[in-house]
């Protein structure tokens, strides 16, 4: 369904593109995380 | 206020708005006028997409809700950036490709005509309501500084923003987002290292913090699954993607900002980029309110935030109670001090044991801090039962204007307005688009010229504004208003969503079958909030699987009826 005939500017493909921002979702929660326990 | 501040408030607001205008002067057709001619870059885009979500209510309320309950509510937008990938994948290159003017419209396409109207109405009661909510918040802020009635700071609030919203439509809500979020990032920094820098001298930006995450107010992530826990993890990702793909993918405030994208690849990038910022974005928000809560460690904090609220009991017959409550409140603080301080020495020293002590002996007064405000309140409101005895979202508010330096306090009330302005101008151009485009165009004047139409854009944005305003004169018996906001959303969100769900992916489920499983999603739906069944959030999530089950059940009844025998 999706258009992949217009390439991102960035990391070549779309799919590189959705991976990074789940990845940093992910990184994030994990660095939250240890925020958490580190000051509690 | 200094005379500096007002100026300083004065003159950005003025430069905002006077910006929007003149970049949008020009407008002559619908497509111009709702949709900026579909010409704006991907960080306009993105830029415009956040500023219609982060409202004045992000402002206020986020880091007095982080002084209260601490920084769990981030993993609220967990899901977020799972929304911006599958909007990416399917809704923006199905909406481009259709060349829409509201995602309504789409509806109709896939369904029929009585599934787009409803759907459409049920955004136009959810974000009629929502934007009332989001003009009452810098409201306060006026009533505040100013001490005059909420009603004048409601109407000049409105005023402003219908007046550029129906001047320049998108193009000058976009433009003026654009600044407004460079002013708004570069005000809550300046915030950020002011609170720090008053602190005490002996006490460092993480010595704030081990104070804040001792006292319980660093809990960002709470992994334990509980439905009726409001936020931790699993609500957040599970919950949160089903309200964020609904907001973004469903509501025309937003869908109308990423439309404005010149081709598929800028408008996906600019979600791309609100997948990447926004979390940390409110992570920041929400950090500098704990440290707001550890700034108020070492100075006394107020019994109770709303000016307005402690004046009226002042005036009463319970002044000499809550007299005596302020100080007892005050010797509280007192006691904490010597704790706080030795805190801060057992952790530089590494001492768990001392660590555990301290931390214990001011979760204890803490107990006994909020026992006392509980007892405030119960005065307030036996003094009138009306009382707004939820004081979030006057917490930051009045540490800025109390402690934050000439100048600065102008900018930060300016970065409330202008976050205001931003999310009640997209939320105005969003009514006033479905209201012409899926109502006006479709159901009343079907082949009229494109001045007409321009004429009808602006006169809706106008009856709207009207509308909201009116909403906001009664929206401070919500209590604590990014809550309201999402509370609401969250009742009409998870139908609208399943209704798109349904048209993307369950190609044989026609238009009677969604319309009835819609209706009877969304009874549903409010006997769950009205009984309290879960915490509002699963709201999203219930109401969405509820219309794709409805549906699938209705069109096979419905195929069976019509099959031969």
């Amino acid at each position: 369904m999706s258009d992949e005939k217009e390439k991102p500017p960035i990391l070549k493909s779309w799919r590189n593109v959705y991976l990074l921002v789940i990845g940093a979702l992910l990184a994030q929660i994990v660095l939250y995380y240890l925020f958490t326990r580190f000051f509690e | 206020m200094s005379a500096i501040d007002w100026l300083v408030l004065g003159l950005t607001l003025l430069a905002i708005v006077a910006y929007g205008i003149w970049k949008s002067r020009g407008t002559k057709n619908i497509e111009g006028y709702l949709l900026a001619d579909k010409q704006l870059p991907w960080y306009h885009v993105g830029l415009s997409v956040m500023a219609t979500q982060a409202s004045a209510i992000t402002f206020l309320s986020a880091p007095g809700q982080a002084y209260s309950d601490g920084l769990r509510f981030v993993q609220f937008y967990f899901g977020l950036p799972f929304a911006m990938v599958l909007l990416c994948v399917t809704f923006i290159p199905i909406f481009k490709k259709l060349n829409v003017y509201t995602a309504y419209e789409y509806l109709e396409k896939r369904f029929d005509l009585k599934t787009r109207t409803l759907t459409a109405f049920l955004f136009l009661l959810q974000r009629g309501l929502s934007t009332g909510i989001t003009i009452y918040a810098p409201s306060i802020v006026l009533s505040t500084i100013l001490r005059i009635d909420i009603l004048y700071t409601t109407l000049f609030m409105g005023g402003i923003v219908i007046l550029y919203t129906v001047y320049g439509g998108t193009k000058a809500v976009s433009y003026t987002q654009l600044l407004q979020m460079l002013i708004i990032f570069s005000g809550l920094i300046c915030a950020a290292v002011v609170v720090v820098h008053l602190l005490p001298s002996n006490v460092g930006f993480t010595d704030a913090l081990h104070i804040a995450g001792k006292m319980g107010k660093l809990n960002a992530i709470d992994t334990e699954f509980d439905l009726d826990n409001r936020y931790n993890l699993w609500s957040g990702l599970i919950g949160g993607f089903f309200l964020q793909l609904s907001y973004f993918g469903t509501d025309q405030s937003q869908v109308g900002r990423y439309l404005t994208g010149s081709s598929v690849t800028q408008s996906r990038l600019g979600l791309v980029m609100n997948g990447l910022v926004k979390i940390p974005m409110q992570f920041f928000i929400l950090l500098i309110g704990t440290l707001v809560f550890s700034f108020y460690q070492f100075h006394e904090p107020p019994l109770f935030f709303n000016e307005v609220e402690v004046r009226k009991i002042e005036s009463s017959a319970y002044k000499a109670k809550y007299d005596s409550l302020e100080i007892a409140y005050a010797q509280v603080h007192a006691q904490k001090q010597p704790h706080v301080n030795a805190l801060v020495g057992a952790v530089r020293q590494e001492n768990e044991a001392a660590i555990d002590a301290e931390r214990e002996a001011l979760r204890g007064l803490e107990k006994r801090s909020a026992a006392i405000r509980t007892e405030a309140t119960g005065l307030m409101k036996k003094n009138n039962a009306k009382a707004d005895t939820n004081d979030t979202n006057y917490i930051f508010l009045r540490f800025v204007t109390e402690y934050l330096p000439v100048g600065l306090v102008g900018l930060l009330i300016a970065i409330i307005f202008l976050a205001s302005m931003g999310s009640t101008a997209s939320g105005l151009n969003s009514l006033a688009s479905t209201t012409v485009v899926d109502v006006y165009k479709r159901l009343v004047k079907k082949d009229a010229s494109e001045g007409n139409y321009l004429s009808a854009s602006r006169w809706t944005t106008v009856a709207w504004g009207l509308f909201c305003v009116i909403v906001a004169l009664y929206a401070g018996r919500l209590g604590n208003l990014i809550e309201a906001v999402n509370i609401l959303g969250s009742l009409f969100y998870g139908t609208i969503l399943g209704i798109f769900i349904v048209a993307f992916f369950l190609k044989r489920v026609g238009g009677t079958a969604v319309f009835y499983a819609a209706l009877l999603a969304e009874v549903f739906v409010v006997i769950a909030w009205l009984t309290e069944l879960t915490a509002f959030l699963w709201l999203n999530v219930i109401g969405c699987l509820l219309v794709m089950g409805f549906a699938l059940v209705f069109e096979m009844f419905k195929s069976k009826k019509e099959s031969p025998l």
